[in-house]
């Protein structure tokens, strides 16, 4: 049985394909989510194997998704999409496979032998996704979109991962990891990450200590251990 | 009382002058506007010429001479002003000078100010605003009168010794006074009847080319075939009065009317040496007749003697000839050969702006086509994926929506008029809303208003049903949670305004840089009712987006069938 996670904001679509997955008796679904954000909590709390993702979604497509998901839980993606035969033809190389709605039996057996096959010789699911470009926030029932240039830094606490923008501090789904890995911030501190750009001076402290001062006076704590790694990578 | 005689003699020749002046370029310069120097020179040069020839056809007497010298000097200053009078007066009167005599240097002064009291008079006139007047016989007398006096005073002042001046005034001042009056009064009157005669030429033939522009031009506009041919070709010739007239296109004849046309009939192939040379070399050919005559091609018998080809030409490309013919018995005349030129060029515009409006219709369809094929593939497949899932659970539902998405292809696909009724509009938006629905389910909420008196408003086919597809595309499918659409009509003052709304504010663009399908909607109802009309995008980020479209209502259009339903 293949650990199956539905991305589709349309409910219908989400129920058509549920049966078809049933039918097959080939996978155990793990969950249907109805928006990317909501894909991605998910994701993170279920470890799929396998993505059916629709590609036009709210706010966030699903290619945008792929890119936001960290590597060490990128599950197989299998698109399903009703007409983007174009967009798809870029991607059709780097995914697995992808399935035109109405999606018919016999084309979703051929997928589920595909995936099979894929599956037993191991294959690591691995695209090459765009960087990000906007970092997904929620913001009471809506998701507020940030710029990546915009975040001056992130970090982690009890309650889960920030983005602090000029505008404010913003919660996300995304882990930091995925943040490094995904865009320009750099990693100064087990729970902080810092944008490049932003920093004004780093001011340095005893013990092999740090600190970093933005532009905007804030001061973000930096570690022995990341503080060579930022050095490097900062050229200093 | 011979020496009046003799002087009224050289009237006639001043007559010949004036004819001769009148047939003559300087002629079109007395206009009565202000002249150019290049003009003036001309005018010095025509009256120094007759102001001289005036003193070599006078008649000497005791030493002087009793001539009409005076008339150019005065004309010229009366005509060109005080410079002109007095740089003619100057040349004349030192040229008498050089011929000597006991009156020499008197005459030559004399000269001189004759021409300065023309042109004073010519000043006089131009502060009164009457620079016509200059024309009238009667001030042309009533100048060189004056002139002559003043002449006359002159000599008894200047010359010497005073007794001869006194007798030799005695005896020409009558003579010389009235023939230099009359002379004046004369040549005036001959130029002013020949300018007359022109302009009323010039007018008749302003008249009638416009005549022929305004009969043709409509029908050119119908498009460039034998039809509108024939109907070109009696008209000028009508008008014009030459012989024949023919118009074709590149290869042959498309209409001929006149002379000859029992031989040169529409259809027969261009095969005169002057037409092709005038379609392949793309110029105008002219066969006057006695230098150079026609020959008709086709039988010696035909009447035609001379011929005029003028291509004509769209965007630089010669697409065919009009062609004016005069028999053998009849000379071309020049004006007629400009003017078939000028009717050539005015057709050829006429051409450029028929094809534009042919392009500019073709235009519209192909725009309508594109809204047509804009129909989002998208929402075809999603609709069908969504009625399968539907068919499993409600197979009643099923069929009404394969209904909806049925009706609303069918009209997609059958309209051609550009305009239909707002109550039609609004079907159709809601057969596809009704697919959507069941798309997003209760995700998607529309609520319409529409003020019943609106239904039958006559809108372009395509107005709503873009602006509610994009609400659903960048509203409800772009929302986490509940979209709402709000549809209304409405009428404010004069203006009946049509509103879509959504929850969204996710598309916050103006106007100019939205796609293709809101421009097109815009624009397609300002075609309809003017630039007043028109769509409008308010926006509130993350609130709301409101596109509206406005159409002024004393303008609009009532379906009157579709109002009561």
């Amino acid at each position: 049985m293949i650990r199956a996670l539905i991305v589709d904001d349309e409910e219908l679509a989400c129920e058509e394909l549920q049966l078809l997955l049933e039918e097959t008796g080939a996978f155990e679904l793990v969950g249907v989510c109805f928006n990317a954000l909501d894909a991605l909590k998910q994701i993170k709390e279920k470890r799929p194997e396998l993505l059916f993702l629709d590609i036009e979604m709210p706010q966030i497509n699903g290619f945008e998704l792929l890119a936001m998901i960290e590597a060490d839980l990128m599950p197989h993606v299998v698109f399903v999409t009703a007409y983007d035969e174009h967009a798809l033809k870029a991607f059709e190389e780097k995914t697995l496979d992808y399935l035109l709605k109405p999606v018919s039996r016999e084309r979703m057996d051929k997928t589920v032998a595909k995936l099979r096959e894929t599956i037993r010789r191991g294959q690591v699911p691995s695209y090459e996704v765009d960087s990000l470009k906007q970092i997904p926030c929620q913001q009471s029932n809506r998701v507020k979109l940030i710029a990546t240039g915009d975040v001056e830094f992130a970090f982690s606490d009890l309650a889960g991962i920030h983005v602090v923008s000029p505008e404010g501090m913003y919660f996300t789904e995304l882990t930091l990891k995925a943040l490094e890995e995904k865009t320009e911030l750099l990693r100064c501190h087990r729970k902080y990450l810092i944008n490049p750009a932003k920093i004004d001076q780093i001011k340095m402290l005893e013990n092999g200590l740090a600190e970093i001062i933005t532009f905007r006076n804030a001061k973000i704590p930096v570690s022995r251990r990341y503080l060579r790694q930022l050095k490097a990578k900062l050229e200093l | 009382m011979p020496l009046i005689f003799e002087l009224l003699q050289q009237m006639a020749m001043i007559v010949v002058i004036a004819y001769l002046f009148s047939k003559s370029p300087a002629m079109n310069y007395l206009t009565g506007e202000r002249l150019r120097n290049r003009e003036k020179l001309i005018l010095y040069f025509t009256f120094t010429l007759f102001s001289i020839l005036g003193t070599y056809t006078g008649l000497p007497i005791q030493g002087a001479i009793a001539n009409t010298r005076a008339i150019g000097a005065v004309l010229a200053g009366l005509i060109g002003g005080p410079a002109l009078g007095v740089s003619v007066g100057l040349t004349a009167g030192i040229h008498r000078f050089s011929l000597g005599g006991f009156t020499a240097f008197s005459c030559g002064i004399s000269t001189t100010t004759e021409g300065l009291i023309g042109g004073l008079i010519h000043l006089w006139l131009m502060k009164k605003n009457n620079p016509e007047q200059v024309f009238q016989p009667a001030i042309a007398f009533g100048a060189t009168f004056v002139a002559e006096v003043t002449q006359m005073v002159l000599i008894l002042l200047l010359s010497r010794p005073f007794s001869d001046a006194l007798a030799l005034v005695e005896m020409i001042a009558l003579p010389m006074i009235l023939a230099n009056s009359v002379g004046a009064a004369l040549f005036i009157s001959m130029v002013r009847d020949q300018k007359r005669v022109r302009d009323k030429v010039g007018a008749m033939f302003s008249s009638k080319a416009f005549t022929v522009a305004d009969r043709t031009l409509g029908i050119l506009s119908r498009g460039f075939s034998s039809e509108s041919a024939k109907e070109m070709v009696e008209i000028i010739r009508q008008e014009t009065g030459v012989g024949a007239v023919a118009i074709t296109d590149r290869e042959k004849i498309l209409a001929f009317a006149g002379i000859g046309d029992d031989h040169h009939r529409p259809g027969n192939p261009v095969v005169t040496k002057w037409s092709q040379l005038a379609l392949s070399e793309n110029k105008v050919v002219f066969a006057n007749g006695y230098e150079d005559h026609f020959q008709c091609p086709l039988t010696d018998d035909c009447p035609i003697g001379s011929v005029l080809v003028v291509p004509l030409q769209m965007d630089q490309e010669v697409v065919g000839t009009i062609s004016l013919y005069e028999p053998k018995t009849k000379l071309f005349l020049s004006i007629n050969r400009s003017f078939g030129e000028g009717l050539a060029t005015l057709y050829s515009h006429q051409l450029l702006r028929s094809r534009y409006e042919e392009q500019k219709s073709l235009l519209v369809r192909s725009e309508l086509k594109l809204i047509q094929a804009q129909v989002n593939p998208h929402f075809l497949f999603n609709a069908l994926n969504t009625i399968r899932a539907v068919v499993r659970k409600d197979s009643d539902r099923a069929r009404d929506l394969l209904l909806e998405l049925s009706n609303f292809f069918r009209t997609n696909l059958k309209r051609t008029s550009d305009t239909v009724t707002l109550e039609e509009e609004i079907a159709h938006s809601g057969a596809y809303l009704e697919i959507e629905k069941a798309r997003f389910g209760k995700r998607l909420v529309v609520e319409m208003e529409i003020d019943p008196q609106l239904k039958g408003l006559r809108v372009p086919a395509f107005t709503l049903q873009p602006l509610i597809e994009n609400a659903v595309k960048h509203g409800v499918a772009s929302l986490l949670d509940q979209g709402y659409i709000w549809v209304r009509a409405y009428q404010q003052g004069r203006l009946a305004l049509i509103e879509v709304e959504d929850n969204a504010g996710c598309y916050c663009k103006p106007l100019e840089s939205q796609g293709l399908g809101m421009k097109l909607v815009d624009k397609r109802v300002k075609n309809l009712y003017g630039n007043e009309a028109g769509l409008s995008v308010e926006c509130v980020p993350q609130e709301k987006t409101l596109i509206r479209v406005t159409i002024p209502q004393d303008k609009g259009q009532f379906d009157d069938s579709s109002a009561d339903c």
